[in-house]
């Protein structure tokens, strides 16, 4: 996702007109009560009209119509009007709405978000009885539901379960011609390290073709927070809320990544990073032996790149330690505001589009995502309908939800990713990132707590 | 032919309700898109304001998103993470703005008084030409320019390579340097100017039409080589132009978003192209922190306002011609 044009100056002030008119007209507007959860049911059979917000991933889009179609025929008294928006305009309009109390009854919503917005009273707690939160617990896997938790609460619906772990992209062409076992099974990391040594060419000076490319946004982060519970250690802080990033097993995870960019030289970040050649483009330019990145790039791939040719798959990844633990952003969903005239209706609509295994599956199915429920992923004909998830559904038990880092983009973008290229560029050695590190995470904390 | 002519009062009374019928409308819209949300914007710096939080019930203030007095303002002066990062944008700013200025004039005017002196069919053929990227959206000048620039495959390493010389990660070393100046930094800059230079030369082109030939034809009578004619006659002159040239350009490259956001990919590697609009915007809409973000856009204001004014004071004229 990206968005921008080019911001001229009577543009950029209009849009600061703009954005803090929306905010103001947002603040003058008449403000409904919100409706308490035990209310709010509009009369049986009396016309109930609900409003669906999401962003515009056309295959997102796709898969929310048929089920709106599907519960309109089975509730012909319900009207809903869907909406969805551009990326970054479905978060101002959800910001900008939450302010005047006008948003949609119903949003979808990315679960990693949905703990900031819990804590600060703009979400409605799921209506008991659509379910309880160990009945959830029961049916979904911790890691998507655990986001949509907040204070023992719970605040929404996972649709799918956001993965990075578990599988990477492996070019068939590229191990064929380096004489390696295809599909590979990668007993540790150092075995694919070993094999992606073999793949990795240089040409003039120039990496033409990185072995095994990690260094991305979202993949430092994984790899990091995968590192340190798989040694043994934790990432939190004593008090939960804190960071503690200073321990041996995530300097030596850190450490560990160092040493395949600058000594095995299975990657060149300044060449391969999250900024230029990134992964989920160079694998599909054949720039990329194997590649770290979750299986949503599957059909990403297939869509975007019809005309490579090189054989490929999303193949089993190895752990570090002899147990699988990793750690996942929760995933897109379903949330219900607070302000909303027909909350029992609301969430019973989030319901049938997230709970009911059939639906589930059919939102997985039109999206390629991983489910989150696990009566879905549990069933072996999943993969008739979706055949890149094998890896990936063979991990989701061991995930857990990240947690709450206060501001997730910060912590992941901003402090770990950044810091952890820079390590790997050689701007820094790994004891001073790791303190770096350790220290702006807990002052963006410090500030967050504050505010 | 005798000719009614409507009695004074009542003239000047139609003429009243004409401009307020004319003007009002305007006035409210001014009032409400322009004027409202500026006040709402100084307001909400003095609060710890974020959309994410259910605020008081007058204007979604208090509550959740409590009054916190000048604390935003003197956050971008502490330790705090977002006042490193801002003050780290305003460098990159300065860095941006400072080089940009004058690298535009110093291509911008000599082209233009170049193609003012080629025949008119070539002029027309050189404005069209360098124009043209003006007009071309950012975000395609920035895609075009980021396969230039890439390592691998760039057209620029290709090049380079094909003259025996190694390339660079132009977009995403943090290193390497130009007096100073970091090396994506630098593309952005002369990518910049590629696709804005257009729009300086066609007002100075049009500068130099608006200068009568007099001055320089008694120049030339009085012996004065090409570069003394410019130099002593078509630069003073141009004052004006050159005065509204570089408070536009000024104006402009403190606003540059798009090409830090897509180009540099949100103002990498290593925040060296983090610019202020750039952290406005992740501010506000990537942290969700309004109140913090208002703060930085107020303080982006008062610098623009304050370039501006010194840059009109010190090219003020008491002339024409």
């Amino acid at each position: 996702m990206s968005e921008s044009s080019k911001l001229s100056r009577r543009t950029f002030l209009r849009m600061a007109g703009l954005t803090a008119a929306g905010a103001l007209a947002a603040a003058c507007a008449p403000t409904t009560t919100p409706t308490e959860a035990t209310g709010g049911q509009a009369p049986s059979g009396e016309k109930v009209t609900l409003r669906l917000w999401s962003h515009q991933n056309p295959s997102f889009v796709g898969a929310n119509e048929q089920l709106i179609a599907k519960y309109k025929d089975q509730n012909p008294n319900v009207e809903i009007k869907y909406e969805n928006f551009p990326y970054a305009d479905f978060i101002t309009n959800i910001q900008t709405s939450m302010a005047a109390k006008t948003e949609a009854d119903v949003m979808e919503m990315f679960g990693s978000w949905v703990q900031s917005y819990a804590k600060g009273g703009t979400l409605a707690v799921v209506d008991e009885s659509v379910t309880t939160l160990a009945k959830a617990q029961e049916l979904f896997y911790a890691a998507p539901l655990d986001g949509y938790v907040w204070e023992g609460k719970l605040y929404g619906l996972p649709n799918e379960y956001n993965l990075e772990v578990g599988g990477v992209l492996a070019n068939k062409r590229m191990f064929d011609e380096a004489g390696l076992t295809y599909p590979p099974t990668w007993a540790s990391w150092d075995e694919l390290v070993a094999d992606a040594k073999k793949m990795t060419k240089v040409e003039n000076n120039v990496m033409t073709v990185a072995g095994f490319d990690y260094v991305t946004g979202d993949g430092l982060g994984f790899l990091f927070w995968e590192g340190i519970l798989e040694k043994g250690a934790e990432y939190f802080a004593d008090d939960g809320v804190h960071l503690n990033l200073l321990t041996p097993q995530a300097k030596e995870t850190v450490q560990w990544m160092y040493d395949m960019a600058n000594k095995d030289k299975v990657v060149d970040p300044l060449t391969f990073n999250g900024d230029v050649n990134w992964v989920g483009t160079s694998f599909f330019q054949g720039l990329v032996a194997i590649g770290y990145i979750g299986p949503w790039i599957v059909p990403e791939g297939r869509r975007n790149y019809p005309d490579f040719k090189d054989p490929w798959d999303h193949v089993e990844s190895p752990h570090f330690g002899s147990e699988r633990k990793f750690a996942a952003d929760s995933g897109w969903g379903k949330v219900v505001s607070p302000n909303t005239k027909n909350i029992k209706e609301a969430w019973k609509f989030s319901a049938f589009m997230t709970m009911d295994p059939a639906n589930h599956r059919q939102w997985n199915v039109a999206t390629g995502t991983v489910p989150a429920l696990k009566s879905v992923a549990e069933d072996p004909t999943l993969l008739n309908d979706i055949n890149w998830l094998g890896p990936s559904l063979k991990v989701l038990p061991y995930g857990r939800y990240v947690g709450m880092l206060q501001d997730r983009d910060y912590i992941w973008y901003t402090v770990v990713a950044t810091h952890i290229t820079e390590c790997l560029q050689n701007q820094r050695s790994v004891d001073e990132t790791m303190q770096l590190m350790h220290d702006e995470a807990n002052a963006l904390i410090d500030s967050k707590i504050k505010a | 032919m005798a000719t009614t002519l409507p009695r004074k009062g009542s003239l000047f009374r139609r003429q009243h309700i004409f401009a307020g019928t004319t003007v009002t409308p305007v006035m409210i819209y001014m009032m409400l898109f322009t004027l409202l949300p500026m006040l709402w914007g100084v307001l909400i710096t003095f609060f710890r304001y974020s959309p994410t939080r259910a605020g008081g019930p007058f204007l979604g203030l208090g509550g959740g998103n409590p009054f916190v007095g000048i604390e935003n303002y003197l956050d971008l002066f502490s330790n705090s993470p977002n006042g490193v990062l801002f003050r780290l944008s305003l460098k990159n700013t300065l860095i941006f703005s400072l080089v940009y200025v004058p690298l535009n004039l110093v291509v911008t005017l000599p082209l233009a008084v170049f193609i003012e002196s080629v025949t008119q069919r070539a002029k027309s053929f050189f404005r069209t030409i360098y124009f043209l990227p003006t007009v071309t959206s950012a975000v395609a000048v920035s895609l075009v320019w980021g396969v230039i620039y890439n390592p691998t495959f760039g057209l620029l390493n290709l090049g380079l390579r094909a003259l025996g010389l190694t390339g660079y990660a132009w977009l995403t070393d943090p290193q390497t340097t130009v007096l100073g100046i970091p090396l994506p930094m630098i593309c952005v800059l002369i990518t910049y100017l590629w696709s804005d230079m257009g729009y300086n030369l066609v007002i100075f082109m049009a500068g130099l039409q608006g200068i009568p030939d007099v001055y320089r034809e008694a120049a030339l009578v009085d012996g004065a080589n090409a570069w003394q004619r410019f130099w002593y006659i078509t630069l003073p002159l141009l004052r004006s132009t050159l005065t509204f040239v570089m408070v536009m350009t000024m104006l402009s490259a403190w606003q540059v978003f798009v090409l830090f956001f897509v180009l540099t990919n949100r103002g990498g590697p290593s925040n060296l192209t983090r610019v202020l609009v750039l952290h406005i915007y992740e501010t506000a809409f990537r942290y969700q922190e309004m109140g913090l973000a208002a703060t930085v856009a107020m303080v982006l204001f008062l610098i623009i306002m304050i370039t501006t004014l010194l840059q009109l004071r010190l090219l003020r004229k008491d002339w024409e011609y």
